[in-house]
């Protein structure tokens, strides 16, 4: 099966916005991503080693140590969003359509990508999904700030590896 | 709303579902559309993102003004601006090496792409690796963050404004989108429906809410926090946040007819009523401001509110308050453990300010010159 082409930009966003709002107006908070990441590694984090946690209160805030996936909003919510992505990708015929996900470090760059905005998030409090739209959308000041430097950082990181290793995904 | 008691699932599973399908539509499980935004040659994520905000922004803030929704009880991100300022360094940079964020690393992964998988597993690794980096980054951090601030309230500017300037900002990187996509087509500039809608909407938001059109949810908002008396502080209460040298504290007086030869409550700036649009609150800080019984107090609280400055409280029924219960608190006729517990506790702050405690109620005050004559406007 072809892989069909993406649908267009704005008008996925409006639908993402008609999503936020109404997780805004049923669920009384809006979507993320890192929160769920947050609630299920704290609490490995504080299983291995839990004194460093509990010596930081400004750490204790951001990365919780009591481990109830099945209670918790924001990892049933992300179990969600992989449920539907996989369910979307293969009726658009997209399941494993990857070629560039071999490319030579690529698998390394996603890893330490990936452990990046782990930490990143965890200090801002939220990653593009529940800080920047999220709180942009409640025009939260931290998120107002976020959208730009974080996209300025990563614009920036990118222009300046101008090497071949990054030119595999364009 | 939905009630409390229901299973989180219910809303969680249908709003995750939702937000993935949408993701994975838009093509940002797809590294590729997002390092070709980074390099300015696919404007998905732009699109779907500012799209999103606004979409979501004008749902809120019309709704909240129909009364359908209160903004104030939804959940928002705390804000501790140099942590988050650090965060979204590092989160760009790793942003930049993944080409993916988490929720879209999550579509990636669903997508069967391994490089998405093994952002998932960075991203679960750099979370769990948090408190190794602390040392490092804690000194930055806040111990207390921000609840609720909101560009509105930091920068002192009305709602509608911030409204409908980010709105034409979101449509203005749109089109500039549009063109940097196509470079040189003829209609690229001119705003697609959506955005035209979007900003007449924000437009007539801004409109509406500067001439004070839009009453309902602000007032009501208000009225409740009146009800809910979190607007006040009990004099007894001032008085020790004073003499704890509260961090923050900030007194204004806002009686008539006040100079600099009355009595003021200890570290009390005098301020008119016809001041008070000049001040604005640094984070941090939390204003008490008090008249003679209140009633001016109060008035200047709304005007602050309506600014959208939430950091302030009246001292309850004022000055008058202040002399009864710290300067000269009465010690109660018939004493049981509460009102003797009370009292011992007013007694030792009301030495401590110099004021006299009395036993009966009609003992005359010594002419100390701290009592002022006792004024009964407001």
């Amino acid at each position: 099966m072809k892989a069909r082409p993406y649908a267009d930009g704005t008008m996925a966003g409006i639908a993402l916005g008609v999503v936020l709002l109404a997780s805004f107006v049923l669920a009384g908070r809006g979507i993320g991503a890192s929160g769920a990441f947050a609630a299920t590694a704290g609490p490995v984090a504080a299983a291995i080693d839990p004194g460093t946690i509990e010596a930081a209160p400004a750490l204790a805030d951001r990365l919780p140590t009591d481990f109830a996936p099945w209670n918790d909003w924001i990892v049933l919510e992300l179990l969600g969003v992989i449920a539907g992505a996989l369910v979307s990708a293969r009726l658009a015929g997209r399941w494993r359509t990857a070629t560039n996900d071999r490319a030579p470090g690529r698998l390394t760059r996603a890893v330490a990508g990936g452990a990046l905005m782990g930490l990143g998030a965890r200090l801002a409090y939220g990653c593009t999904s529940g800080l920047a739209l999220s709180g942009g959308a409640l025009l939260s000041t931290g998120a107002w700030l976020f959208i730009p430097l974080a996209f300025a950082t990563a614009i920036g990181v990118t222009a300046l590896a101008r090497d071949r290793r990054l030119e595999e995904l364009a | 709303m939905i009630p409390d008691n229901i299973h989180p699932a219910i809303t969680a599973i249908p709003i995750g579902i939702a937000f993935g399908v949408i993701l994975e539509r838009a093509g940002l499980g797809d590294p590729k559309v997002i390092a070709g935004q980074l390099r300015g040659r696919d404007f998905t994520v732009v699109k779907v993102m500012f799209g999103a905000i606004v979409t979501a922004l004008l749902g809120v803030v019309w709704a909240g003004s129909a009364g359908w929704l209160d903004p104030s009880a939804i959940a928002m991100p705390p804000t501790d601006l140099p942590a988050q300022a650090l965060g979204a360094v590092i989160f760009g940079g790793g942003f930049a090496l993944a080409a993916l964020c988490p929720g879209t690393a999550c579509v990636a992964a669903a997508s069967g792409r391994r490089d998405g998988l093994a952002a998932v597993g960075g991203m679960f690794a750099g979370t769990a690796l948090t408190p190794v980096a602390w040392p490092v980054v804690r000194g930055v951090v806040a111990e207390t963050p921000r609840e609720g601030s909101t560009l509105a309230s930091d920068l002192g500017v009305p709602l509608g404004i911030v409204v409908v300037l980010l709105t034409a900002a979101a449509v203005l990187a749109m089109i500039i989108g549009r063109v940097m996509e196509r470079r040189g087509g003829g209609s690229v500039w001119r705003p697609t429906t959506p955005e035209s809608v979007a900003m007449a909407l924000a437009a007539t938001f801004a409109v509406a809410d500067g001439r004070g059109a839009l009453p309902s949810s602000r007032a009501e908002a208000i009225a409740a926090e009146i009800e809910r008396e979190s607007d006040h502080v009990e004099a007894l209460e001032l008085a020790e946040l004073i003499r704890s040298r509260a961090p923050g504290l900030r007194i204004l007086d806002l009686r008539d007819g006040v100079d600099t030869s009355t009595y003021v409550i200890p570290g009390a700036r005098l301020m008119a009523l016809s001041d008070i649009d000049t001040v604005s609150v640094a984070p941090g800080e939390k204003l008490v401001l008090y008249s003679d019984g209140g009633a001016h107090a109060a008035q200047a609280w709304v005007l602050l509110r309506v600014r959208g400055i939430r950091d302030a409280l009246v001292l309850k029924d004022g000055m008058a308050a202040w002399e009864d219960e710290v300067l000269s608190p009465l010690a109660p006729a018939v004493p049981d453990d509460t009102s003797k517990a009370r009292f011992v506790r007013a007694r030792e702050l009301s030495l401590w300010f110099g004021g006299f405690p009395r036993l009966v109620p009609d003992a005359s005050t010594p002419a100390s010159g701290t009592r002022p004559r006792r004024r009964r406007t407001c």
